[in-house]
């Protein structure tokens, strides 16, 4: 069984409140992302990502491959938007506490197929299943004509 | 609350097919390519993954618990390098995500910041997101 690793650098500069922190990818398919308290709790982005926001990418592209390799159809067309909730929870701090999943989907299979295959994508993406442990996974799907 | 999303679209089937990190409404980054050898192979072709960016999530958010947990004992960081690494076992799951901080902390001796990052991995949002399924590890020491 082969075992693959992706790894991701972070510098960060200065106090939790004050700092900043900078992400690079292994691959190096993005580079230089900059980050800050400010920005991972507050209502607006600046440009900046977050550790929620990187990890709702993650999200959406594992459930997409999955949905993907349940459907097996070489005309598919998968959207999927992920939406990562985090919360202060009394006692415990913040917490992720959801990932939100909408997903339209083309393939050419029937209504109850198409479920199943939601069914079966949530159960094999290795996402959906590490947060099981600790958050709820949502999910509203809709095949379109 | 905060919420945080992303988009992706895919065409085609698993094996032969691709997909797209969209533009994130941060505006931060994207597209980005993804694809299924590009992510369960080992030569990664320049693309990112789901794993990948879990490690960068990871990593991401024990910087910073890191950088406030030394701030409240006294001990505010000039600088954290941290990394993360995810171990991907296709047809099993993610495995394990390996941290690793080397930290610039003005007046601290190593046991107290041992101390403080073993607290950063067990408090931070992520590592709370992955406990229970996914075996973390830490290896932490101060630049010499």
């Amino acid at each position: 069984m082969p075992r693959i690793e992706r790894h991701a650098d972070v510098a960060w500069q200065g106090t939790n409140a004050r700092g900043t922190g900078h992400i690079d990818a292994g691959s190096g398919a993005f580079t230089g992302l900059e980050y800050s308290l400010a920005v991972r709790i507050g209502k607006g982005t600046e440009g900046k990502t977050s550790p929620e926001e990187l990890l709702a990418a993650a999200h959406a592209g594992c459930f997409a491959m999955s949905l993907a390799g349940e459907l097996g159809d070489d005309d598919a067309q998968i959207q999927v938007t992920a939406n990562v909730v985090m919360d202060e929870v009394e006692a415990k701090g913040h917490l992720i506490v959801e990932s939100q999943l909408h997903v339209r989907a083309h393939a050419n299979v029937d209504e109850e197929a198409f479920r199943r295959a939601v069914q079966a994508a949530d159960e094999g993406c290795p996402f959906s299943q590490l947060i099981k442990a600790s958050a709820k996974v949502s999910i509203d799907a809709d095949l379109e004509e | 609350m905060t919420e945080r999303s992303a988009q992706v679209t895919w065409q085609g089937d698993l094996m032969s097919g691709s997909g797209e990190i969209q533009e994130v409404p941060s505006g931060a980054f994207g597209p980005l390519q993804i694809s299924w050898p590009s992510r369960a192979e080992d030569e990664h072709g320049g693309k990112t993954s789901p794993e990948e960016l879990i490690a960068a999530a990871h990593a991401a958010c024990f910087a910073m618990a890191l950088a406030h947990g030394l701030a409240e004992a006294g001990h505010p960081p000039e600088r954290l390098q941290t990394s993360a690494t995810i171990t991907f076992v296709p047809g099993t799951g993610i495995t394990t995500s390996a941290l690793t901080v080397v930290g610039t902390v003005p007046g601290i001796d190593e046991a107290a910041f041992l101390e403080a990052a073993e607290q950063a991995e067990e408090g931070c949002p992520v590592s709370g997101a992955l406990k229970g399924n996914v075996e973390l590890t830490l290896d932490a020491r101060l630049a010499s």
